[in-house]
């Protein structure tokens, strides 16, 4: 209750700060002040009740319906805390912690800086406070308890003492599919259990536990650290919505620049973090899938990226005082940063309305219509306050702008290079919104759209440290370039040639990347000596050139072999010599650790896939291990473990007249029965009778007919079955249907024969080699350490 | 001025173009019906459930892994898919599989499968006790 009522005064508080914030811009006296206080009681409220919430999924307190969906007793600390965001309540609350605490330093920051913050602050509160909205118990509540709404509780998760009560005796279920016995949780069980003296802590014992996909380390930094960008993207809305306030377009832009060089870091490194995980846990077997999810989180901070570059110009435009002009693309500026805010609103609205359920692996289904109309909501308030803004003042903002008049200098490498950012952010919206329509597009579309542009984008990268604000002579752009362009010549020929780099497009684009590699190495190693402070942008194109020759190199085709190790038998795959080792039980013996020993020369390596069975949902899960070289992966997945104790239970085939399937490397056609003239009638009067299925089956060119039998004796069912040596399969019939189907039961016969020579374990493994794979993890890591220099410098000159 | 214009829309015309072209060609379709993948000769993302009466078959050599899928209208289809069973699949409420209908089988080259638990699922249940 507490918890409710905490949320809902942060609400009203956070609206209370917007209003008195607004009011102050307005000029209205002594508002300021309260506005103040406004803001920080609702910083305070939410994050006791974020403690609050905390400590409640620590201790197990099951009345709250959303510990009970996504939290378990005898999950470790660590992951305890991650089911705070497993569920949709709970990464609403993240999302709204991380907005209120960053706005804590907004405040300070915007305070400092002339009359900046209650417009800056009006803004940003109001994004807040639709966030609390979410939270309220009016939508996506965290703690709303489990009796609010009727439902439904498996019986295993209550305290058996009390289950067997004789008032217990109404609220049983059974569902009909499993026979699982259920508990309808409801606020009948609940005063029932009242009337008894029985806290329902006492009552329910265990939760749904978490979803075993979460459980591991980077479920505890990948989504806060997402939250915090998605947090952070809000900054330069408020900025951009703070010059369209006072009509003035000059300051916002060095104010609002350290913080959207931060927002970019924070979700740039997150989004990498997501790729790692898909890669290195959940087994996805690459770095990217083009998932909605992910995608839906990029297309934000290509924008911010793309904005970024813009204001760059600007700034310097304005820093050179020519004009009484705002600078150029002032007007890109503004929209850009408006739409970095929406895009994340529009990416929550995608993943969270349960619109993308069929298209996306982890995207949440239906959340109720209540929740689907308010994101709805919030998408359109905040695109029509922005737009209707830039709208509101575009005549005044269109006889300020600057136009550039030289083809070959800075400005118009990263307006382009900016260009370049939006249209891919442009092409990843299009295929992730395709569900929309019903439909959705292969990864191919966005490989393919995007390979241009990645080349665009390594060349830019280069060139436009070449060239200089304002003009640049064509000659200088050549001498300067020489270097740089023979070193990209030298490696891309090596890449080509021993690298295995194939494909045109492919080795323009290692070309382009080699190119903005040592053009930005180049100045770098020539500032190195000079302001150390200037080196941020110059890493950070470093880190994109690295990046974008690992997406090259892990795009050679490595192929992936399926390869079955009998333990202690050496099998070859990729040069690496593999031994099945035995198993071992990993995390308490819920898991268990497969050990491969790897071998290749004299080098000797274990690899450990996991595989274990999920209660949770009822499956087997698979985690991968690799071996990281410098030049590659060796990843090996886990398929499937065969104890050797049971025989293969076979498959059952169901085939039409005429029609035929694979088993085993043999093709079984079914070509109709063998049908007696007097079976029908015998059949008729209960007599004994016997039908035939006429089966061909075709093994290593070889072709052989058989009939496997089902006979009728005095009543009883028979089936004789055949074996075909050759081929190694035992055909027996299983039953007919009215319709002229066949049932066939395929099985192998050396199952049997192994069975007899004792069993042997077999571990059936993925493996694959991806190349060059570190270098797009080393490059977004390099890209965000110069992010992170930029977001010193910017801070300190943001003061000047 | 005016050529700036001209040639940023011609830009964006071709770009936008170039991007409509490749999406007609890569789009695929979600599909509940099975007759209409039956009928057609297009890649579908099919959408239904397993029948689990008719169990899944993993071949180790061809690698791949087949199983039933049906539709709400109760029609059967061999789904063939091209690698190996995805986690969870047991447990799967729908899966979703990208392929071609070809000679009588689904041949799929994705496979998603949608778990119950992993979402907000409730128990259907069918009597009291």
């Amino acid at each position: 209750m507490i918890g409710s009522i905490l949320l809902t005064l942060a609400l009203v508080a956070g609206l209370a700060s917007t209003i008195m914030y607004f009011l102050s811009f307005r000029g209205q006296e002594n508002t300021l002040k309260v506005a103040r206080i406004s803001y920080h009681a609702m910083a305070i409220l939410v994050i006791v009740a974020a403690t609050l919430f905390l400590q409640a999924i620590i201790t197990h307190q099951y009345q709250y319906k959303y510990i009970y969906e996504y939290s378990g007793s005898g999950l470790s600390l660590g992951l305890l805390i991650s089911t705070f965001y497993a569920g949709q309540e709970g990464s609403f609350f993240l999302w709204t912690f991380f907005t209120v605490v960053i706005g804590l330093l907004l405040q300070q920051y915007a305070s400092r800086r002339g009359d900046l913050e209650p417009r800056v602050m009006s803004v940003y509160t109001l994004a807040a406070s639709f966030l609390l909205m979410m939270v309220s118990p009016m939508l996506k509540n965290p703690f709303a308890y489990i009796w609010a709404e009727p439902n439904f509780i498996a019986a295993s998760n209550i305290n058996p003492a009390i289950l067997n009560m004789p008032f217990m005796q109404s609220f049983f279920f059974t569902d009909g599919n499993s026979g699982q016995a259920f508990i309808k949780m409801s606020s009948e069980l609940y005063t029932t259990l009242q009337k008894s003296g029985i806290a329902i802590n006492d009552f329910i014992v265990q939760g749904k536990g978490l979803n075993p996909l979460l459980q591991n380390f980077w479920m505890q930094i990948h989504p806060p650290i997402l939250f915090m960008g998605f947090a952070l993207s809000t900054v330069p809305f408020a900025f951009a919505m703070s010059a369209l306030m006072k009509n003035e377009y000059k300051d916002w832009i060095r104010q609002a620049f350290p913080w959207v060089l931060a927002g970019s870091m924070v979700l740039g490194l997150a989004i990498m973090l997501g790729g790692y995980w898909a890669y290195g846990v959940l087994g996805w077997g690459g770095y990217w899938g083009w998932d909605p999810v992910e995608n839906s989180s990029l297309v934000p901070w290509l924008i911010g990226v793309a904005s970024i570059h813009t204001m760059l110009v600007q700034r310097k435009s304005l820093a050179r005082h020519e004009t009484d002009g705002i600078g150029e693309f002032a007007r890109t500026n503004l929209v850009l940063c408006i739409m970095t805010y929406v895009l994340v609103l529009y990416s929550t609205f995608l993943t969270r309305s349960g619109i993308l359920g069929d298209a996306s692996v982890h995207a949440f289904t239906d959340p109720g219509r209540s929740v689907y109309v308010f994101l709805v909501i919030l998408i359109l308030s905040f695109t029509i306050l922005g737009i209707g803004m830039m709208i509101y003042r575009w005549r005044y903002l269109s006889k300020q702008v600057e136009a550039y008049k030289n083809l070959l200098n800075r400005e118009l490498a990263l307006f382009t290079g900016s260009v370049a950012l939006i249209a891919s952010a442009v092409i990843v919206i299009v295929g992730t919104s395709a569900p929309l329509f019903k439909t959705s597009v292969e990864t191919k579309f966005y490989n393919d759209m995007n390979l241009p542009i990645a080349i665009l984008i390594g060349v830019l990268n280069g060139l436009s440290l070449l060239v200089k604000w304002r003009f640049t002579e064509g000659k200088e752009v050549i001498r300067k370039s020489i270097f740089s362009v023979a070193a990209s010549f030298v490696l891309t020929a090596l890449m080509a040639l021993v690298g295995g780099v194939h494909g045109l497009m492919m080795i323009i684009l290692t070309f382009s990347s080699a190119f903005a590699l040592f053009a930005n190495a180049e100045v770098a190693y020539k500032i190195m000596r000079g302001n150390k402070m200037a080196l941020g942008a110059y890493v950070a194109h470093i880190g994109i050139a690295v990046f974008l020759l690992g997406v090259v190199g892990s795009s050679v085709a490595s192929g992936q072999k399926q390869v079955e190790l009998p333990k202690g038998e050496p099998r070859q795959a990729f040069g690496y010599t593999l031994t099945f080792k035995g198993y071992h039980p990993v995390d308490d013996g819920q898991k268990f650790g497969f050990d491969i020993e790897v071998r290749k020369g004299n080098v000797r390596k274990v690899v450990s896939p996991v595989m274990f069975f999920s209660q949770y949902n009822n499956g087997l899960m698979r985690e991968p291990d690799i071996i990281s070289e410098f030049s590659k992966d060796f990843y090996v997945s886990p398929v499937n473990f065969d104890d050797g104790s049971q025989q293969s239970k076979g498959s059952q085939l169901t085939l039409n007249k005429g029609e035929a399937a694979q088993f085993e490397g043999a093709k079984i056609t079914f070509s109709g029965f063998n049908f007696p003239k007097d079976a029908m009638n015998t059949m008729m009067s209960g007599g004994d009778f016997q039908v035939g299925a006429r089966v061909a089956v075709e093994y290593n060119g070889k072709s052989f007919q058989t009939e496997p039998l089902m006979k009728a004796v005095s009543g009883q069912k028979e089936f004789v079955p055949v074996e075909v040596k050759d081929a190694n399969i035992r055909i027996q019939m299983e039953g007919m249907d009215a319709s002229g189907k066949v049932n066939l039961v395929v099985t192998k016969l050396d199952g049997k024969a192994a069975a007899m020579s004792g069993p042997k374990e077999v571990l059936s493994i993925e493996a694959s080699v991806k190349p060059f794979i570190n270098l797009v993890w080393t490059g977004v890591l390099v890209m965000v350490l110069g992010f992170i220099v930029s977001v010193v410098r910017r801070s300190k000159e943001s003061l000047a | 001025m005016k050529n700036k214009y001209i040639f940023g829309g011609a830009i964006i015309v071709v770009f936008l173009g170039v991007m409509i072209y490749l999406f007609t060609q890569t789009n695929v379709q979600y599909e509940a019906d099975f007759a209409k993948i039956q009928s057609k000769a297009r890649t579908f993302k099919a959408t239904g459930t397993w029948v689990r009466e008719k169990n899944y078959e993993v071949n180790k050599e061809e690698r791949t892994f087949s199983f039933y899928m049906k539709d709400q209208s109760g029609r059967e289809m061999k789904v063939i898919l091209a690698g190996t069973m995805p986690n969870n699949f047991e447990s799967a409420q729908s899966v979703v599989a990208t392929g071609k209908y070809k000679d009588g089988c689904f041949y799929a080259t994705d496979l998603l499968t949608k778990c119950p638990s992993k979402y907000e699922g409730k128990p259907q249940i069918s009597s009291g006790m």
